[in-house]
C-alpha cells in the first residue's frame, strides 16, 4: 500500500501523454455535455462513444471495467431504483410494490440521470487514472496555481494513508496494553477516546516540523519556481482544449435556448 | 573574520520561563566541522534552529544579542533568504519528508523546484548528490516505503543538493547503523574539505573525534567547554557534568587509576586505546 498512494496507472498511451490540462478540461466537458446537452440520449451515446473509446485508447479498459462494475455501476444503480421509484412524474404505472410506482417517465428520467452519474464519476475516474497527480500540480502550478495551493491537494493525497498506518499503530500498541478493542460497539467507541489525543497531538507537532522542513528548503522562496518535470503540451492539446471549450459552450448555449 | 558568529546570543522560547541559550559567544571558521554535543535539554536543537534562522524567524520568542553567517545578520534578514545560504536536516526524518513527491528524486528536487533551479542543472545537482550520500539506487522508490536510517539520508541529501554554505544537522545519524553513521560523517567531512561550514549536533563521540574539527559542550544553554576533540571529549569536566563519554575513554581513564595506561591523553576511539594500552 505504501508504494501506491494514487489512482495513476503508469502506461505509454495517447490519454497519458495529453498535457494534464486537456484531460481536465476533457473530463469538464464531458460532464458538461452530459448534463447540459438538451437531447435525452446524450449520456448514453456519451458512455459507448467518448468513456469507452478513452479508456481503450488510454489502455486501461480493464482496470476502468473493474472499478466501474465495483463503484460506479451499484452507486448509479441505487440512484437509478430511488428516482424511478420516488420521482412524481407520469401517470402511467407500469410496475407496483406495496405503495411505490413507478411510472415510464419516472423511469426515463431515472435512467437518464442514473447515466449522467455514470459519465461524470467515470470521466473522473479516467482522468485521475491516466494522470499523475505530480504532473498535474506542476503544469497547474506553471499556468500560475499557487505553490501553497498544490502542496496542500498532494500532501493531503499521501499524508492520510500515513496518518492511518499511524491511528493503527496506536491502536496496537494500547491493546498489547489491555485496549478493548473486540467488545460492544458502545465500549469500544469509548475505548477510543484516549486514542484521539496521541493521534491528533501528534499530528500537531508533525505539522510543525514538516513545515520547519519545508521552509528550509526554500518552500516559501520569491524565486519563481521550476519543476522537475516537463509537462508536454502540445500545438494539439491547444487545438482540443478550444475545441471542447466550443463543445461546451454549444452545450450549455442550446440547452439556455431550448428551455 | 569567521564565517559565523555568535555575539551573547540569549533566547527564549515564547511559552518558557527560563532562556534556553544563555550568553552563547561562538566563533566557527568558513570549512570548520563544528560537533555539538550535551545532554537533553542543553539547548543543543535550539542551537540549530538560531544558526538556520528558525529561531527567533519561525518560533518568535525573545531574543537578544547577534547571530552572523557569512557576513550577514539574521535580526536584518527574513528567513526565506537566510535558508538558501545555511541549510538544515534535523533528527525525525519522516517529518522531513516534503509529503508533496512520489518518488525519492523528486523528493531531493522539491527543494531545488522552489528556488528556481533549471530542469537540466536540477537532474544533474539531484543525481550528484544522491550518488555522494550512496542513495542512488532508491530513486524511484517512494519516500515513506524507506527504513529510517535511509530515510534519514535523504533527509541530509535534500539539504546537500541545495549547496548551502552553512549546513546544520541535529543529529542526523540517530537512526543509522554504524556502517550508514560512519559514511554520513564521511560525506560531511568531505563537505567540510570542499569550504562548506559544517555544525552538527551528534552524541556518537568516537565518530567526532575521528571526523570533526573542534568539540562544543553545551549545559543547560552555556557552552561549557569548547576545543579540540580529543581535549574536550576525554576532559573531567564532561564526566562531572553529567556527559556521556566513549567507552574507550572510561575504560583507560579506570587503566589509568590502576596504574595500568601509561600515556598522559586518554584515549576516545578504539585505534587510540589499542595504540595506548600497547606502550
Amino acid at each position: 500500500m505504501h508504494e501506491r498512494l494514487s489512482f495513476h496507472i503508469k502506461r505509454d498511451s495517447f490519454l497519458h501523454s495529453l498535457n494534464p490540462l486537456t484531460k481536465l478540461v476533457l473530463t469538464l466537458a464531458l460532464i458538461l455535455i452530459a448534463f447540459t446537452f438538451p437531447y435525452y440520449w446524450t449520456p448514453h451515446i456519451l458512455v459507448l462513444a467518448a468513456i469507452i473509446p478513452l479508456s481503450l485508447l488510454g489502455k486501461v479498459f480493464r482496470e476502468f471495467s473493474v472499478t466501474a462494475l465495483r463503484l460506479i455501476i451499484p452507486a448509479a444503480g441505487f440512484l437509478f431504483l430511488m428516482q424511478a421509484f420516488f420521482q412524481p412524474v407520469g401517470t402511467d404505472i407500469i410496475f407496483k410494490f406495496y405503495f411505490l410506482d413507478m411510472t415510464m417517465e419516472s423511469v426515463l428520467f431515472a435512467f437518464r440521470n442514473a447515466m449522467r452519474v455514470f459519465v461524470m464519476v467515470s470521466a473522473f475516474t479516467l482522468f485521475l487514472v491516466t494522470t499523475h497527480p505530480s504532473e498535474l500540480m506542476s503544469d497547474l502550478t506553471r499556468r500560475g496555481l499557487p505553490g501553497q495551493f498544490a502542496y496542500v491537494i498532494i500532501s493531503t493525497l499521501q499524508i492520510l494513508p500515513q496518518m492511518q498506518a499511524k491511528a493503527q499503530t496506536i491502536i496496537s500498541a494500547q491493546r498489547s496494553r489491555g485496549l478493548d478493542t473486540e467488545s460492544s460497539f458502545l465500549k469500544r467507541a469509548g475505548s477510543l477516546i484516549p486514542l484521539i489525543g496521541p493521534l491528533v497531538f501528534g499530528s500537531l507537532v508533525e505539522v510543525e516540523e514538516r513545515a520547519i522542513a519545508i521552509e528550509a528548503r526554500g518552500f516559501t522562496s520569491k524565486q519563481v519556481k521550476t519543476s522537475l518535470h516537463e509537462v508536454p503540451d502540445t500545438a494539439f492539446d491547444q487545438f482540443l482544449r478550444w475545441a471542447l471549450l466550443v463543445f461546451i459552450i454549444i452545450s450549455i448555449g442550446l440547452n439556455l435556448w431550448l428551455s | 573574520m569567521a564565517f559565523v558568529t555568535l555575539q551573547n546570543v540569549t533566547y527564549k522560547y515564547p511559552l518558557t520561563e527560563k532562556p534556553v541559550l544563555q550568553n552563547i559567544n561562538l566563533q566557527i571558521q568558513e570549512g570548520e566541522f563544528v560537533s555539538v554535543i550535551g545532554p537533553n535539554g542543553a539547548g543543543k536543537s535550539t542551537l540549530c534552529y538560531a544558526l538556520a534562522g528558525f529561531v527567533p524567524h519561525f518560533f518568535k520568542g525573545e531574543i537578544s544579542g547577534e547571530i552572523e553567517v557569512d557576513g550577514k545578520l539574521s535580526s536584518k534578514s527574513t528567513l526565506d533568504t537566510w535558508v538558501l545560504n545555511v541549510g538544515l536536516a534535523f533528527q525525525n526524518p519522516f517529518n522531513q519528508i516534503s509529503g508533496a513527491k512520489y518518488t525519492v528524486f523528486e523528493e531531493i528536487a522539491f527543494g531545488l523546484e522552489n528556488i528556481g533551479v533549471p530542469r537540466d542543472e536540477m537532474k544533474k545537482r539531484v543525481e550528484d548528490a544522491m550518488s555522494l550520500t550512496g542513495i542512488s539506487e532508491l530513486a524511484d522508490r517512494s519516500p515513506y516505503s524507506l527504513s529510517g536510517g535511509q530515510q534519514q539520508r535523504v533527509a541530509l541529501t535534500s539539504i546537500l543538493v541545495m549547496r548551502p554554505r552553512l549546513l546544520v544537522l541535529d543529529e542526523p545519524t540517530s537512526q543509522m547503523d554504524p556502517i550508514g553513521t560512519r559514511e554520513v560523517f564521511g560525506v560531511v567531512r568531505k563537505m567540510a574539505e570542499e569550504g562548506m561550514t559544517v555544525v552538527m549536533v551528534e552524541h556518537k563521540v568516537e565518530w567526532i573525534a575521528e571526523f570533526a574539527d573542534r568539540v562544543i559542550a553545551l549545559k543547560e544553554g552555556q557552552i561549557l567547554m569548547e576545543g579540540k576533540p580529543n581535549e574536550v571529549l576525554t576532559s573531567d569536566l564532561l564526566t562531572e557534568n553529567g556527559f556521556g563519554v566513549s567507552r574507550y575513554t572510561s575504560t583507560a581513564r579506570e587503566a589509568k587509576k590502576q596504574g595500568l595506561w601509561k600515556k598522559q591523553n586518554l584515549p576516545v576511539t578504539l585505534d587510540e586505546a589499542v595504540e595506548g594500552f600497547k606502550k
